[in-house]
């Protein structure tokens, strides 16, 4: 089967990257091992969370801009980026969008009871800004190992409350059997009946993120209307639910707009003759079966996507084995302390690119004429300490999607 | 809160406990303090090796015997902290057979029963070494879990009337004459001050003793030596797997349930609180065990981690050489004119009966009393309980409810009810009691979960970020130096959910 564009990578800067393209009336096929950092750790959308959140976020992007030309966000440029930040958003329409407060960093409650800037934000989270009048209850399940609520309580400084499971889980109550169940009417009506039982005067309902898969929205709507309070949203240890939100709904639209989703298998090999990508190899076992394309975007993530690899004594790239920026030996990979107010370098290696994403070499030579990247595998970002990680992933996404397209 | 005792015991590893409890069942009333928890020090940072004294049978053959006989001892009377694997001594081609056949000899000598495999014999029992191997002696080592072991002799050293302060230290000592009066303590976590009265004082401290010693003018001559070790992250061998040459860098890999602990690196230090592992021993232990065990160098380590053997120098002039693992038992009175203190350091994990006992003879000698030892006869509270990982799958399947530490699958059961038995002072004590934070995440995930387990219960309020901020540092130590291959994925895994979605 040829293609028009592969896509490597299935995380939010291939979907994204294959949006683009499938926009532009592209024959793409995406094919990605699993749902990238997406499905553990993207809650709300983070585009640099550590500018003050006094700064519009478009003064904070030209500003960082100018300070960092290696950076992804330099070579994308600004317009693209809130070109790009603006096509995300047009495929969450209400009742579940992603909003942002007054174009700022605002300031949300996490599963540690700690605040943490972010950008956009989605409905079922709104509710979460600015928790700091001790008018809140949250409220966590017995049995839920992966949300406590008085921990998340007594530091925010107000109270908490764990709500008893139905005996009718046959299985652990982890955080997609929970959003399962809040799928269901009368499980949302029993919580939010006790909810409102427990109510001390609280006006705001914070629970972990599990409030759905499908139709978060509605199921926020019946818990305020039963409640009578507002209800959001805390971000807790992966997975994350409202990261396979965003992941169905690209889903939905890309196969809609026929795409090809081949979701589950890894790319082994890339063909290369001369500078030219000509087919890839994936893994289907025991058998393997070659796909082909005019042009190819890698968007395979770092280290638990599988884009980057480390031996013990170098980083590669496993797919087209690609050179990298990357610190000069393993001792240098990270610091002395895990929170050191240095990233660990080991963060900042990553794959060399010119200013339209194509791959090159030390000496600023392009390697492949047909191959793009993007996402957190590329260099000169620390989207960790940044808190950067969706916005370059959906910037590069569709800066690299908008490169091949023109070529 | 002051205390009078008969004999106050400073320091709660093997040897402290082991003291305890030896003198709780002659029936003389004794204290046991301790400054961090149970087994903090070299009795639980070491390789779990249950040695036969195979090891040391060539060149220190008392040592060697008396690591035999204890060995034969504490299958009786602690089975439950023994996994019974055996152990093979492998010479590889490099090695050739010359220290093979002194090997063989010297632990005839000793008494440790020994077999002699050929290369096929051994690779169809231990599938995993290195097929070029000449041919390998099978002896009775095993694991032995030393944190079970010294909680064990604590709880029945409790069971029989002991104190046992935790978290507390020797701050000074009080001297009347030639006698130690009393002891200044302090509780750390409280910051109390209270004295002890005893009429004995014994320094159990290891590597500490010197610092108990300070307090009364007083030293002796002690080497420390740090052992560093790597922790893999499957069980690589069924027996513990020895080099067959003379003692040196890298030469053991002792399974432990279910990984392997790959040891270990001998180094001089100076200073007894602050040690790490460094990369170079860590290059070292790979290079080195993966002779043994080829998959070694492919593998995935979870953690590194360093003890500080205590090692007495031969105090007769000049002579440096005969640095013994054997235990040493001094009496103060003896030596110094001090007639009330004693100090037993030196020694292996599999002695620290055999030193209990010596010690506590010595005491009973000083007071005059004709009380017999019966640690060799007397098992551990747990010793019917049946043990090994039939039994923690079975319990496993038992306890069903939620699971707080999914790589070691500790139920919330479990530290519910050990927060309901026991006086903990520290959430490191829930660590060392349960199998949490030992598995492939190294608590990444458990030890949040375990502060949500203690704010839900009460006994925790406030800020416990700071305390998981604090565990994150104390754990990257241990990290930080196998960060290579599949550990570099699970680190940005746990470093995103802390400085990504939590925001520390």
């Amino acid at each position: 089967m040829h293609y028009d564009l592969i896509v490597i990578g299935m995380g939010l800067s291939g979907l994204m990257a294959a949006k683009t393209a499938a926009a532009d009336g592209q024959k793409v096929l995406i094919v990605g091992k699993g749902m990238g950092s997406l499905c553990l750790f993207s809650n709300t959308i983070d585009v640099l969370g550590q500018s003050p959140t006094a700064m519009k976020m478009t003064d904070a992007l030209s500003q960082w801009i100018e300070g960092h030309p290696l950076h992804p966000y330099s070579k994308v440029g600004l317009k693209n980026v809130e070109e790009a930040l603006s096509s995300f958003l047009s495929l969450f329409p209400l009742p579940y969008s992603f909003q942002t407060i007054d174009n700022r960093n605002c300031l949300l409650p996490t599963g540690a009871g700690t605040l943490r800037p972010t950008f956009l934000i989605p409905t079922t989270m709104v509710g979460g800004i600015s928790v700091d009048e001790g008018r809140e209850l949250i409220v966590g399940f017995k049995g839920f190992k992966d949300f406590y609520a008085h921990y998340v309580a007594d530091q925010l400084r107000c109270r908490g409350i764990n709500l008893e499971l139905p005996d009718l889980l046959s299985q652990e109550p982890t955080a997609t059997a929970l959003a399962r169940l809040m799928e269901m009417k009368s499980f949302r009506e029993n919580t939010g009946r006790e909810i409102k039982k427990q109510l001390q005067g609280e006006t705001r309902i914070g629970l972990p993120a599990i409030m759905g898969t499908h139709d978060p929205a509605r199921v926020k709507d019946d818990l305020e209307g039963i409640i009578g309070a507002k209800v959001f949203e805390i971000p807790i240890l992966p997975p994350s639910i409202p990261g396979m939100r965003i992941f169905n709904r690209f889903k939905e639209w890309l196969i809609r707009k026929g795409v090809t989703f081949l979701l589950g298998y890894s790319v082994s090999k890339a063909a290369l003759k001369g500078k030219r990508c000509e087919r890839i190899e994936v893994l289907h076992p025991p058998v393997i079966t070659s796909y082909s394309a005019d042009r190819y975007i890698l968007a395979t993530g770092r280290f638990i996507g599988g884009g980057l690899k480390a031996d013990d004594e170098k980083v590669v790239e496993p797919v087209f084995n690609l050179p990298l920026s990357q610190p000069r030996s393993r001792e240098n990979w990270f610091g002395d302390s895990f929170s050191s107010d240095l990233p660990h370098p080991i963060h900042g290696a990553g794959i060399l690119t010119d200013a339209s994403f194509q791959p090159v070499d030390a000496g600023g030579n392009m390697i492949l004429e047909n191959v793009w990247t993007a996402g957190s595998i590329l260099a000169h970002h620390h989207c960790i300490d940044e808190k950067s990680r969706e916005g370059i992933e959906i910037a590069t996404g569709y800066a690299a999607a908008k490169h091949a397209l023109e070529k | 809160m002051d205390i009078k005792t008969e004999v106050l015991i400073v320091g709660g590893g093997a040897t402290g406990a082991g003291i305890c409890r030896d003198l709780a069942l002659r029936g003389i009333p004794c204290v046991l303090i301790e400054k961090g928890d149970l087994a903090s020090g070299a009795s639980g940072r070491n390789h779990g090796l249950f040695h036969s004294g195979g090891r040391y049978a060539v060149a220190d053959p008392e040592a060697s015997r008396e690591c035999i006989t204890e060995n034969g001892i504490l299958r009786k009377i602690a089975p439950h902290c023994i996994e019974e694997t055996d152990g093979f001594f492998v010479s590889l081609p490099e090695d050739g057979l010359a220290f093979r056949d002194k090997f063989l000899q010297a632990c005839e000598k000793v008494g440790i029963q020994t077999t002699l495999l050929n290369r096929d014999e051994v690779l169809s029992l231990e599938p995993e070494l290195n097929p070029n191997l000449l041919s390998a002696v099978k002896v009775p080592d095993g694991a032995i879990d030393p944190f079970t072991l010294v909680l064990e002799n604590a709880r029945d050293a409790e069971l029989h009337g002991v104190k046992i302060l935790l978290h507390s230290e020797v701050t000074s000592l009080i001297l009347d004459g030639d006698r130690v009066k009393g002891a200044k303590t302090k509780d750390r976590i409280r910051g109390e001050e209270y004295t002890i009265e005893a009429s004995y004082f014994v320094n159990a401290t290891g590597a500490w003793a010197n610092q108990i010693l300070k307090l009364v003018g007083l030293r002796i001559g002690m080497a420390l030596s740090k052992g560093s070790m790597l922790i893999t992250n499957t069980r690589l061998n069924h027996g513990v797997i020895n080099r067959c040459r003379p003692p040196s860098d890298a030469d053991i890999v002792v399974p432990n349930d279910t990984v392997s602990i790959l040891g270990t690196t001998s180094i001089r230090l100076e200073d007894v609180e602050h040690f790490e592992v460094t990369p170079d021993e860590v290059s070292l232990l790979v290079q080195e065990g993966s002779k043994m065990i080829p998959a070694i160098r492919e593998t995935r380590f979870i953690r590194a981690y360093a003890g500080i053997r205590p090692l007495f120098l031969s105090e007769e002039k000049g002579d440096d050489r005969a640095i013994s693992r054997g235990f040493v038992l001094i009496d103060h009175a003896k030596r110094d004119g001090l007639q009330n203190l004693i100090t037993i350091t030196g020694g292996k994990l599999v002695t620290y009966r055999l030193m209990a006992e010596r010690t506590s003879d010595l005491i009973c000698q000083k007071m005059g009393r004709n009380t017999a030892c019966s640690t060799h006869s007397n098992p551990l509270p747990g010793a019917s309980r049946p043990a090994g990982l039939r039994e923690r799958f079975k319990q496993f399947s038992a306890a069903r409810g939620e699971i707080v530490c999914d790589c070691e699958l500790v139920p919330r059961k479990e530290v519910e009810e050990l927060l309901g038995t026991e006086k903990l002072r520290d959430f490191q004590d829930i660590l060392h009691r349960t199998r949490l934070a030992k598995g492939t995440c190294q608590g990444g995930f458990c030890v949040y979960r375990l502060l949500g387990v203690l704010h839900d219960s009460k006994m925790l309020q406030g800020d416990s970020n700071k305390i998981l901020k604090g565990f994150l540092e104390e754990r990257w130590k241990g990290i930080r130096p196998i960060l290579w291959g599949a550990a570099v994925k699970e680190e940005e895994l746990i470093e995103y959910i802390y400085k990504g979605i939590f925001n520390f």
